[in-house]
């Protein structure tokens, strides 16, 4: 007994220390893209998409690549979140996956970074692809960081105006608001109150409206996140204050806080049937494009509008851009079936009929130059309004960075502070958060 | 009985103790003294899980100390709940347990019934109570507004988030419940019977002899439910989660602690930093504090003198 | 009523009709009234949520976003199509695998340590009830970092619940804190017969002390099956990267974000989640019901 008991205690101290030393040097990046793309393979796939539709979507698309690659067979996992795939990625292992695919752009810069996902600017050149020629350069923008372009567009999300154009009738409205200052009336104009409440409100302008928050709403007013060092550029780029103001007069000649968040609680989810722009609880709605054919599955009743999002009053030129995002796909550095996880990344986001096909199957905006321009698009003449935005020189998106877009969320707390006027020194509160995201992202190097 | 023999049983007394230890002697030290180095080793360092840890000195604490925007009102949120939710917790627990002492009629049923929500899985609570608490259609809100109340937001906003989650946890005092009524049961008779005679009213009755003598149960339930607080992790979680209507899948990003963090803890900023944020060592910082606070609290609970948990003889 | 009264000596002895036993008689109704009115209304504050639930769970999917409370039409379908949910039955699995084994394991590793911690005396004893308290008292978010790490990229068990399991087959501290305070209350006569009669310290155990402690053993089981059956932290880090080791806890979760709108199946997914739980304790009342006490109750 004695004997036995010593060589645990011998092997539990080993064990610890071989871990604690194990643990302090593992993490290799390494890239070793050597397998034979033309083999007998499986490869897991990851994706973000949760809904009925659109995971057979992304069946179907995946059963087209298996049919053109008769080698490669490829097992999907659905409704995976950026901090399931950022884990799965870190601990590798059997269960994780080859190829990924994120919703969110904001995960990008962490993706590259950390060298989670593979520099696909090898794959490209060997496959002798121009990214610049395939994708326009704001969702190059969105897909790579510091040079390393670690993803690739698959598909694109433009945002734009809803508008109601029955209520607009009613009011006498007879085009959408170009500009900012048009907006507000046009909103107002719109609003009926009832009570202490609404019986249709114009716009809801809050940063818990769903969509409306401040990286959706800035890009009209063309910021610049970061400047050439890298600082976070929000208390020096007048963009951020003139919008975030904007927003809170808007706030308040709709209503004021308290009242216009008490309205909110009555909406239904932003995903269901009961969104309020469908039950016509408010009359307009910054959305992307995915929103025409939610609201036409929800079965709405009045005719919807789709323009472009208003510009300030002196950047009337710029009318016509927005907001872009979208998914990204990448090959995770774990990986060892690279070359044929290439196959994968590359028939979908640059095939063009893969990228069309998907389009149409998912209703987002195509990611290529090319589809944007296909003639088998099948999609709502709303929806060019849509394709256009994609295609505007000016339309832009926020850039990725290490933190993974935590600085979009200390910025938009400034922006709850003040909207709900717990803040009032706009400028300070900018600076403070400015300083906020610089150490966050220090931290992070 | 020579010391040859003597010497030998103790040692066979010593390796018996051993091998009846052994299972706990491993885990202990596989899942408690490795980790802690190990995480102290950790908060030195910068390390996101792909690229090799290097040492960084103390930059991971004054991060966390003056810089991390989560961890301040992570511990205002922990004071909050430790003065309100805790407390809340033991009167209403103790309220109960009397209540239950004094039913004759039915006295199985009630207890169940007040007993059964502590056992719902924490995730299925809290779902239920975003949903009962859902400021649009939830029934209570119904409810209070046809008896003409302007009910609050509860869990969408940040001044009634907390609130709501201490009705949660009401909801589920069961367990206090049980200790109160076993300890109330204990309190001799003949003390209440002489306190009668001396003409005492119920509330003297309840000052001066049912409190002298459930006293260090009170104070079992306080110390105890302040290591809970320490601990709060999923019900806040799910709630923000739920409320925000961002469980992470439409490519929003969820603020921690939503609304405007008032549902931030510590555990919840640990799991942040080391599994969303990838800052191991931020991470590594904030177990610390969480173990430091917890083990003073653990400490008063194993006092030599007037320990709540007697530990040895 | 009657048997109300019966509980009542003072009452019952003045069943003589004076006016001093009436006001007593009338003073025992009221006191009675009172207590069972705050009980009724206690009761409906613990019930009434899992009513809404039920009923919730019971409507259609358009009447969850009015204000009706109760349903208009009654779906049970919705329970259907919970368990038809991809998934769901395998959400099942893994939790009665996770509660189920580690329950075993946990009971059959403490209870060896329980036993040396209450009836041996060995040097170091104090210390070690302090770690086993220490260790009870941690939140586990305080090592996961390093444990994660272990699991993940040491032995590669990401994405299993074996990182939850393993860990229980080396003594689970509440466990063991638990039956040691079971333990303490069994009389030292006992284990002392048994050795003069010539058993060794695990016959001792094993033939003597388990009869006697199967309630504790009822409750730690119990405690730790709960445990398993309730906790997220622990698959949300371990299990979170693979669907096909989610338990309920953490795919419920997963179900409302799948299901935003749906509350009525999110309700009923959540009656399938509790109502086990309920069952269970149905059951095993008593030894649950002593099991809280005794967590409270001086060494």
């Amino acid at each position: 007994m004695s004997i036995r008991t010593r060589k645990t205690a011998a092997a539990l101290a080993a064990t610890a220390a071989i871990s604690l030393f194990a643990s302090a040097c593992t993490g290799s990046t390494e890239t070793e893209a050597n397998d034979d793309p033309n083999a007998e393979t499986t490869l897991t796939l990851w994706h973000g998409w949760s809904a009925p539709s659109e995971v057979k979507a992304m069946k179907e698309n995946v059963e087209r690549f298996e049919a053109a690659h008769k080698n490669i067979k490829v097992k999907i996992v659905g409704n995976m979140t950026d901090d399931k795939i950022n884990q799965a990625l870190r601990a590798g292992g059997s269960s994780a996956p080859d190829v990924v695919s994120s919703f969110s752009t904001t995960s990008v810069g962490k993706f590259c970074s950390t060298g989670a996902f593979v520099d696909l600017n090898p794959f490209l050149k060997k496959s002798d692809i121009d990214p610049a020629k395939v994708f326009h350069k704001p969702l190059l923008d969105y897909t790579q960081f510091e040079g390393n372009q670690c993803s690739l567009p698959l598909l694109s999300d433009a945002y734009g105006l809803y508008y109601n154009k029955d209520a607009f009738k009613e009011a006498g409205i007879t085009e959408p608001p170009k500009t900012w200052s048009e907006f507000d009336k046009v909103a107002k104009k719109l609003t009926k109150t009832k009570g202490d409440s609404y019986e249709q409100l114009g716009f809801m302008p809050n940063y818990h409206g769903y969509e409306t928050t401040i990286s959706h709403y800035a890009p009209q007013w063309s910021p610049t996140y970061f400047d050439a060092d890298g600082k976070s550029n929000i208390a020096k780029d007048p963009a951020f204050r003139d919008m975030i103001s904007y927003q809170k007069k808007l706030v308040d000649k709709l209503g004021g806080f308290p009242k216009l968040k008490k309205y909110r609680n009555t909406f239904g989810d932003e995903w269901g049937a009961k969104h309020p722009f469908h039950t016509g609880q408010v009359a307009m709605q910054m959305d992307g494009e995915w929103r025409l054919g939610m609201a036409k599955d929800a079965g709405v009743k009045f005719e919807i509008g789709t323009a472009p999002l208003p510009v300030p009053d002196d950047q009337i030129a710029d009318y016509g851009k927005g907001y872009l995002s979208g998914t990204i796909m990448g090959i995770a550095s774990t990986s060892k079936k690279q070359n044929a996880a290439w196959e994968l990344v590359k028939y979908m986001t640059t095939d063009t009929d893969a990228v069309v096909a998907f389009s149409n199957g998912i209703r987002n905006v195509p990611s290529t130059i090319e589809a944007l321009k296909s003639p088998d698009l099948k999609h709502d003449p709303s929806f060019q309004t849509f394709i256009d935005i994609a295609q505007h020189p000016k339309s832009n998106s926020s850039p990725a960075n290490v933190d993974g877009g935590a600085y979009h969320l200390t910025l938009q707390d400034v922006g709850l502070r003040y909207e709900s006027g717990k803040l009032t020194d706009l400028q300070s509160g900018l600076e403070k958060a400015a300083q906020q995201i610089d150490t966050d992202i220090a931290k992070l190097k | 009985m020579t010391t040859h023999t003597l010497r030998s049983k103790r040692r066979r007394s010593a390796l018996r103790t051993v091998a009846f230890l052994s299972p706990w002697l491993i885990g202990f030290g596989l899942f408690f003294a490795y980790p802690l180095i190990s995480t102290v080793y950790f908060s030195f360092t910068r390390y996101d899980g792909f690229r090799p840890p290097v040492f960084n000195g103390l930059d991971n604490w004054t991060y966390v100390f003056s810089d991390y925007p989560m961890f301040w009102p992570a511990l205002r949120n922990t004071l909050w709940l430790v003065l309100v939710m805790v407390t809340l917790r033991v009167i209403f627990g103790l309220g109960i347990g009397l209540l239950i002492t004094k039913i004759k009629t039915g006295t199985g049923i009630f207890r169940t019934l007040f007993y059964l929500p502590y056992l719902a899985p924490p995730v299925a609570a809290t779902l239920a109570f975003v949903f009962l608490l859902n400021p649009g259609t939830g029934p209570v809100n119904t409810m209070l507004e046809w008896v003409g109340l302007s009910p609050p937001t509860w869990f969408t906003d940040p001044d009634w988030s907390k609130p709501a989650l201490t009705l949660l946890a009401l909801w589920g005092v069961g367990d206090l419940m049980v200790i109160f009524m076993a300890a109330l049961l204990d309190v001799p008779k003949e003390q209440y019977e002489a306190a009668e005679l001396d003409g005492a009213s119920a509330w003297q009755r309840f000052r001066f002899v049912t409190l002298p003598n459930i006293s260090p149960i009170v104070l079992f339930a306080v110390v105890t439910g302040v290591i809970a607080t320490m601990q709060y992790y999923t019900q806040p979680l799910v709630a923000a989660k739920v409320a925000s209507g961002n469980m992470g899948g439409s490519g929003q990003l969820f603020e921690p602690g939503y609304p405007e963090k008032s549902t931030l803890t510590l555990p919840q900023i640990v799991y942040n930093a080391g599994f969303q944020r990838f800052d191991y060592g931020t991470a590594a910082v904030v177990a610390l504090v969480l173990f430091a606070l917890a083990m003073v609290f653990t400490a008063l609970l194993m006092r030599r003198r007037g320990g709540l948990i007697q530990v040895g003889d | 009523m009657a048997q109300v009264l019966d509980r009542e000596p003072a009452v019952k002895k003045a069943t003589a009709d004076t006016p001093a036993a009436r006001t007593a008689r009338r003073k025992a109704l009221l006191h009675w009234i009172a207590v069972h009115s705050l009980g009724i209304a206690a009761a409906l504050f613990f019930v009434l949520p899992f009513v809404f639930v039920v009923l919730t769970s019971l409507m259609s999917n358009q009447q969850t976003l009015t204000r009706d409370l109760i349903p208009t039409t009654w779906e049970w379908s919705n329970y259907s199509k919970v368990l038809d949910t991809p998934g769901f039955l395998t959400w099942w699995r893994n939790t009665l695998l996770y509660a189920g084994v580690g329950t075993v394991l946990t009971v059959v590793s403490s209870i060896p340590v329980a036993y040396a911690l209450a009836k041996f005396r060995f040097r170091g004893q104090r210390l070690s009830m302090m770690l086993v308290i220490s260790m009870m008292m941690l939140p586990p978010q305080v090592i996961i970092v390093p444990m994660y790490l272990f699991w993940a990229k040491q032995l590669d068990l990401a994405g299993t619940l074996w990182p939850l399991i393993i860990p229980m087959a080396f003594g689970d501290a509440f466990a063991i804190f638990l039956l040691r305070q079971f333990l303490l209350t069994i009389p030292n006569e006992y284990i002392d017969a048994a050795k003069v009669d010539g058993c060794g310290e695990l016959r001792t155990l094993l033939k003597v002390v388990l009869p006697m402690a199967k309630p504790g053993i009822a409750a730690v089981a119990l405690f730790q099956f709960f445990y398993a059956w309730n906790d997220y932290f622990g698959p949300q880090i371990y299990a979170s990267e693979n669907p096909a080791a989610w338990t309920l806890s953490y795919g419920l979760e997963s179900f409302k974000g799948a299901h935003h709108t749906d509350w009525n199946l999110t309700m009923a997914a959540t009656v399938m989640v509790m109502a086990p739980v309920i069952l269970v304790f149905f059951f095993a009342q008593k030894a649950f019901v002593e099991g809280v006490t005794l967590t409270g109750v001086k060494g």
